[in-house]
């Protein structure tokens, strides 16, 4: 078995027990989620009152959920608030929703920037604190608020995690949807490695999104959209890439694709749209693609024929 | 015998566009023929349109009651006679044109002009070609990361949060900001208005493959073949990130209802306190980059959350009578706010200053012109953003209507 290999079963082995345990974690704070829907936020009680039920453990966890929600623009009023809320968040003795909510309204907080400036440092330090904590939900929140703010040591852990899967923190496709917050050169040699040897189809996806800008990279999305062994989805990325990068060849391609009697329907009808919104004048002179645009707005599946509509609508106007 | 007439004193079709607020118009007799001597004629205008478009009322003079027709005196020598019309609360036009102004003399029809009743509506309820019309418009401003959209999201990053958030001007500048989008998107189709999620009702309508996209496990956005959002490019990237912590069937738990924010309280510096919870809490409603201020800008549904915040302000506003800036109660802070949130400070980006108590860039330019109205200008400040409907000034309109919030 080669290394690549078995780097895949061991994070498809991962990916297993992750996805389980985000269910049971979805799951259990679906249900949380009713019972705090229940108690909307009655806009009537104090921030301190509410602040006083969300930190008690003596409350049961929907009452301190509900209390949660109503505390965002009391978080940064003193250092206590923020304290008592991070505390919540960093201690894995708390129930893991009562954490979340904790997590969410300090996030909810974060919009208002200038209250929130001076407790950002302790918020940010306290997040890199939580990135190994053993629930997978938690630790997939806190990357993405870390990654969204581009946080060098987050994604070193992230690009360490797809080059060793023993270290990984999330499943391949999660670390690199979290790297194209910020796409650098080391960003696009790891994504080039997953497209060539993909662990699974939704990581091949997310690398292909994190290349759609690289110029370099368009001879792969031409090869890629005209493959029809391969994925609609991966198709559909493909055309977008080369038409954003390759417009001209981009053209050509959907040309072909849609004078082919033998192409997918979803891929005629995304060749379609992206010659009608971002497509040249000259499209509209091409006689033969025109005829053929004509008869497949009157053929028989529904979504190519609302795309020809739209086409025809533009280029015969 | 013929007419002209000119919505927003205008013969542009651009111009051809009302709201809620009244709009200015005008008549005048372009052909007298067959006059035989009389010094004016009478002509009747009325708004003819099918039971599901939009539909206006005239009224003469800028004061007194709105009714569904109106008959004017106009000279025969070529004199433009002034009049009003707006909008009729509750039709607002569903297509581009739906609305004809006939004008008749008697039963002869001596003129007419089409226009539309462009009002900013509940994104859950527009009809197919609506939606339609609006990604589509969303998309070419994109145009793969390549257009005028990146200097929208490029307004919205961390290093200018300070120039929009957690101060009194949290809301002018929001107002700016989607205003200036929307003037955008009706370059690319003057049909378009922006529409709102409106987050504490469930909107199952938004959230699909053919509208704003369903995610899937991981947070990734998918879209139908038909879609043009699948094209969607920011800061190099393809596609959109949102993983939502709700069925998006039913609306995000703990947001405070519409009757909740507006019963926050009759002052401003009570009603802001609104901008945690439901906007905040609207945000981080989700993962991905809608959940973080400095991504935010990235997910066009960021532009329908804000969208709603600032209708649930218009309806505040309206409720207590909030649209004058001299009124205490209409904002919070005299001069003692930071930088661009004070009602006289000029708003960042439109004002192009950098450096200092400014970011050091100032994307986009100035604010897009509108064909329909003068206000705000090129250098929005905050205290232009509270009278949008032109309550205290019919000058002061900025050239929006809610569906929901009526001008009178």
């Amino acid at each position: 078995m080669t290394t690549r290999r078995k780097t895949a079963k061991k994070t498809k082995a991962a990916k297993k027990t992750t996805k389980k345990a985000t269910k049971k974690s979805t799951k259990k704070s679906t249900k949380s989620t009713k019972k705090a829907a229940k108690s909307r936020p009655s806009a009537r009680r104090s921030p301190r009152a509410a602040l006083a039920v969300a930190t008690s453990s003596k409350e049961s966890s929907p009452r301190r959920i509900a209390a949660l929600q109503e505390v965002p623009l009391a978080v940064c009023e003193n250092d206590e608030n923020l304290n008592s809320l991070l505390n919540i968040l960093r201690d894995r003795n708390e129930p893991i929703k009562v954490r979340l909510a904790a997590l969410q309204s300090i996030q909810a907080a974060s919009f208002s920037v200038i209250a929130f400036e001076s407790c950002r440092p302790d918020y940010l330090a306290a997040l890199r604190e939580v990135v190994d904590d053993p629930d997978p939900e938690l630790r997939q929140r806190v990357l993405g608020i870390l990654a969204r703010e581009n946080d060098s040591y987050v994604q070193q852990r992230l690009l360490d995690g797809l080059q060793n899967p023993a270290k990984a923190l999330v499943p391949p496709e999660k670390a690199l949807q979290l790297l194209s917050y910020d796409v650098h050169a080391e960003s696009y040699s790891v994504a080039r490695d997953i497209v060539d040897n993909p662990p699974n189809p939704d990581a091949k996806r997310e690398a292909l999104r994190i290349l759609a800008a690289d110029p370099n990279s368009a001879p792969v999305f031409e090869k890629l959209l005209t493959d029809k062994d391969e994925s609609r989805e991966v198709r559909q990325i493909s055309a977008a890439a080369l038409q954003a990068t390759k417009p001209r060849r981009f053209q050509e391609r959907a040309r072909q694709m849609l004078l082919d009697k033998d192409e997918y329907d979803d891929i005629q009808a995304t060749a379609l749209t992206a010659l009608t919104q971002f497509g040249d004048k000259e499209v509209g002179q091409d006689q033969e693609l025109m005829k053929q645009v004509d008869k497949l707005g009157k053929g028989k599946s529904a979504k190519v024929k609302k795309t020809a509509r739209r086409f025809l609508m533009r280029y015969k106007a | 015998m013929d007419v002209e007439i000119q919505i927003n004193n205008s013969p542009q079709p651009v111009a051809r566009f009302v709201n809620w607020a009244p709009s200015a118009c005008r008549i005048r007799i372009t052909n007298p023929a067959g006059s035989q001597g009389q010094a004016t004629h009478n002509i009747r205008l009325r708004s003819v349109s099918a039971a599901s478009a939009g539909a206006v009322n005239f009224r003469q003079g800028s004061t007194g009651a709105f009714a569904t027709s109106l008959t004017l005196p106009v000279p025969i020598n070529g004199n433009w006679v002034k009049f009003q019309v707006a909008g009729r609360f509750g039709r607002p036009s569903v297509n581009l044109d739906d609305v004809k102004i006939e004008a008749r003399k008697g039963n002869a029809l001596v003129g007419s002009v089409t226009c539309t009743v462009r009002i900013r509506k509940n994104a859950n309820t527009l009809t197919p070609g609506e939606r339609d019309r609006f990604i589509s418009a969303f998309a070419q401003l994109n145009n793969q990361g390549a257009g005028r959209f990146a200097d929208f999201r490029d307004m919205h990053t961390n290093v200018s949060s300070p120039q929009a958030h957690g101060a009194p001007g949290f809301l002018p500048w929001h107002r700016a900001y989607l205003l200036d989008l929307e003037r955008e998107l009706q370059a690319i189709d003057p049909s378009v208005a922006l529409h709102y999620w409106r987050f504490d009702q469930a909107s199952p309508n938004i959230f699909t493959r053919d509208f704003l996209g369903v995610s899937d496990n991981v947070g990734a956005v998918e879209f139908s073949p038909n879609n043009p959002l699948q094209f969607w490019v920011t800061d190099g990237v393809q596609g959109i990130t949102r993983r939502p912590f709700f069925n998006t069937s039913s609306a995000p738990p703990g947001l405070l209802t519409e009757a909740q924010t507006i019963a926050l309280g009759a002052n401003y510096a009570a009603f802001r306190v609104m901008e945690g919870n439901p906007h905040g809490s609207a945000h981080v409603s989700f993962g991905g980059s809608i959940s973080s201020i400095g991504t935010a800008a990235r997910d066009p549904l960021f532009f329908l959350l804000h969208c709603n915040v600032d209708r649930l302000w218009a309806k505040w506003q309206k409720q207590n009578g909030r649209f004058d800036p001299t009124t205490a109660a209409s904002f919070s802070g005299s001069g003692s706010n930071p930088i661009g949130h004070n009602l006289p400070d000029t708003m960042w980006p439109w004002n192009g200053i950098t450096g200092g108590s400014r970011p050091p860039t100032a994307p986009g330019g100035t604010l897009a012109p509108s064909a329909t109205v003068s206000a705000p200008g090129l250098q929005p400040r905050v205290r232009q953003m509270l009278d949008y409907p032109g309550t205290v000034a019919a000058a002061n309109r900025l050239g929006f209507d809610y569906d929901d919030v009526p001008f009178v």
